[in-house]
């Protein structure tokens, strides 16, 4: 596949079986351009981590095309795996020391022994890991080793990085932390492709996000304009008592207008994305007195992404 | 211009820091030691009076020299089983070498314990029994037998610890199998047409017999054409199971991400 020069990772018709039976991956195309970070969404099992498999050349795609670098994974794997960076999904350690562990990734990139050390103390500082340095890596909590497996990634250079969730795990200010820090590396040239579920995160980081499930790519674009594009749809946020909760919404969802979603939450609360809040403020005041149920929290609001992802789904379904 | 070390050999240094603890090296090391130590003097106990008391040692230190081969070899399947049980296997498939370059790195890892436990096991036996006079032809043939010895083991365990699925599984068949090795060799006492026919061929047909008459013939200067012979046919097995244990991985490779 000839590469436009702009492009870093080029999908077209990717489809993928591990037992030829149950397709994992059907007809995925999309295109990651240089310098963007490219976000994967989907829920757990849609099928982001075997399209992160394929395009880091651990697995080969059963039909289709990849092109990764302008190169094609299954005969250029070595070289292309010299220019990309990869934080799997899964716990992966050397059994030695959290700075053992940098030591040997700089060694095995060939990043000299300047530099490597420089760069272990860089990361060891940014990370917060100078307390447990000297400790066995797979003795550190869940946090920890994230942060050891995203910063041992970043000892070498790369042209993409892949990132299959890598905050899980992390707290809310080492989140953060990792994604400024993402960010900061994107702007000196770096090109991200990042899966996650977790919608905030894909807000904040990505520049373009694929909403994909069951190994379908249901909607691809920037986060504005996906959310500009769900923008005339809202996001009505309902509450009531827990114990009333099942017979107001049975008696809400009746009256719902075609095509609206409805989201059960916790403790009595639920979401409807809707093109008509008006209609829909209206059936929930009718169901509240037909059950005699009082309101506790009524809100209207924009769509998020997660609004987004949730009708994307949606219209995947139908 | 940077001239980058090869791939092998920084993986080889990599299973050299992470996969061999000391825990490790005290197997490697001490546990043929005390073969050799509580064997070397027990099974004197056997000899008729009169017998020089140092020939059980002197037989069995080679014996024990090559025994190192199947140590490597089973160290060389461990680091495998290593790097699936720390996530670690997936992680090197998408680091910037082959997955040739990585098996690689394990054999040679293989190599130089093997190669090194045999140097350590000589030391022992010096400390022991005292100097030797041993040739140049001699040491050519004991490095030849460890070299190809810890080949041939390091792939029989590679391709066990490909086709079989879990950890403990694995232990159990490696401590049966190089049992079996072990004992139906000429590691510790030689070969006889005394024993019963279903033995002899086990020791005819077991390569540790090879690897250790070799050995010993280097040690004790009795080498002659039948060692050629012998290394001809270790190197003839140790090319098969080689491309076995290669065909093996790169077949279930798939299964360990």
């Amino acid at each position: 596949m000839a590469l436009n020069s702009e492009l870093v990772a080029e999908v077209k018709d990717l489809s993928h079986t591990y037992d030829g039976k149950k397709w994992v991956l059907e007809e995925v195309t999309f295109n990651v351009k240089k310098g963007e970070v490219f976000g994967l969404l989907g829920r757990n099992g849609a099928g982001k981590s075997t399209l992160i498999k394929i395009l880091t050349t651990l697995i080969s795609g059963t039909k289709g095309k990849v092109s990764i670098l302008g190169m094609d994974p299954v005969r250029n794997g070595p070289e292309i795996r010299r220019r990309i960076g990869v934080v799997q999904q899964g716990e992966s350690f050397d059994f030695t020391s959290v700075e053992g562990n940098f030591d040997i990734y700089g060694m095995l990139w060939d990043v000299p022994k300047k530099e490597r050390i420089e760069r272990k103390e860089r990361f060891i500082k940014l990370f917060d890991l100078d307390e447990v340095r000297k400790k066995k890596a797979w003795d550190l909590s869940g946090g920890q080793k994230r942060k050891v497996q995203v910063a041992r990634e970043l000892m070498h250079d790369s042209d993409i990085l892949f990132l299959d969730e890598p905050t899980v795990g992390l707290d809310i200010l080492m989140r953060r932390s990792v994604l400024d820090f993402i960010k900061g590396e994107v702007r000196k040239g770096m090109t991200v492709v990042f899966t996650t579920h977790n919608l905030e995160e894909a807000d904040y980081l990505c520049d373009r996000v694929a909403v994909i499930e069951t190994g379908r790519i249901l909607a691809m674009d920037t986060v504005d304009n996906l959310k500009q594009f769900y923008g005339k749809k809202r996001t009505v946020e309902v509450s009531v008592g827990k114990n009333e909760a099942s017979a107001f919404f049975k008696k809400l969802m009746e009256g719902l207008p075609v095509g609206d979603i409805y989201k059960p939450g916790e403790n009595g609360s639920a979401l409807i994305i809707t093109e008509s809040p008006r209609q829909v403020l209206q059936k929930i005041i009718e169901a509240s007195k037909d059950e005699g149920v009082q309101v506790d929290w009524l809100n209207v609001r924009k769509n998020t992404l997660e609004d987004v992802f949730l009708d994307t789904l949606a219209e995947g379904k139908k | 211009m940077k001239v980058n070390s090869p791939n092998i050999l920084k993986l080889m240094w990599r299973n050299l820091k992470v996969n061999t603890d000391p825990g490790t090296l005290l197997f490697l090391v001490g546990l043929p030691a005390m073969y050799l130590i509580f064997f070397g003097y027990g099974f004197q106990s056997f000899a008729q009076t009169g017998a020089n008391p140092k020939e059980v040692l002197k037989f069995m230190a080679p014996g024990i020299a090559a025994f190192q081969a199947v140590i490597a070899g089973q160290v060389a399947g461990g680091m495998l089983w290593s790097d699936k049980r720390w996530g670690m296997l997936a992680q090197m498939l998408v680091g910037p070498f082959t997955r040739l370059e990585y098996l690689m790195g394990i054999m040679l890892t293989s190599i130089v314990l093997g190669l090194a436990g045999a140097g350590i096991m000589f030391g022992v036996a010096y400390l022991l029994i005292g100097p030797t006079s041993i040739t140049v032809v001699g040491i050519v043939l004991i490095l030849s037998a460890a070299l190809v010895g810890a080949l041939l083991f390091g792939s029989l365990t590679l391709i066990l610890s490909a086709f079989i699925k879990s950890s403990t599984a694995y232990n159990s068949v490696t401590i049966l199998v190089l049992f079996v090795v072990n004992f139906a060799s000429t590691v510790f006492y030689p070969f006889s047409s005394a024993l019963p026919l279903p033995l002899q061929y086990l020791f005819i047909i077991n390569p540790l017999t090879y690897v250790a008459n070799t050995v010993r013939d280097g040690y004790l200067t009795t080498y002659g054409v039948g060692d050629v012979t012998n290394l001809t046919l270790l190197l003839v097995g140790t090319v098969i199971l080689l491309f076995v244990a290669i065909w093996a991985y790169k077949r279930s490779d798939i299964s360990f991400v």
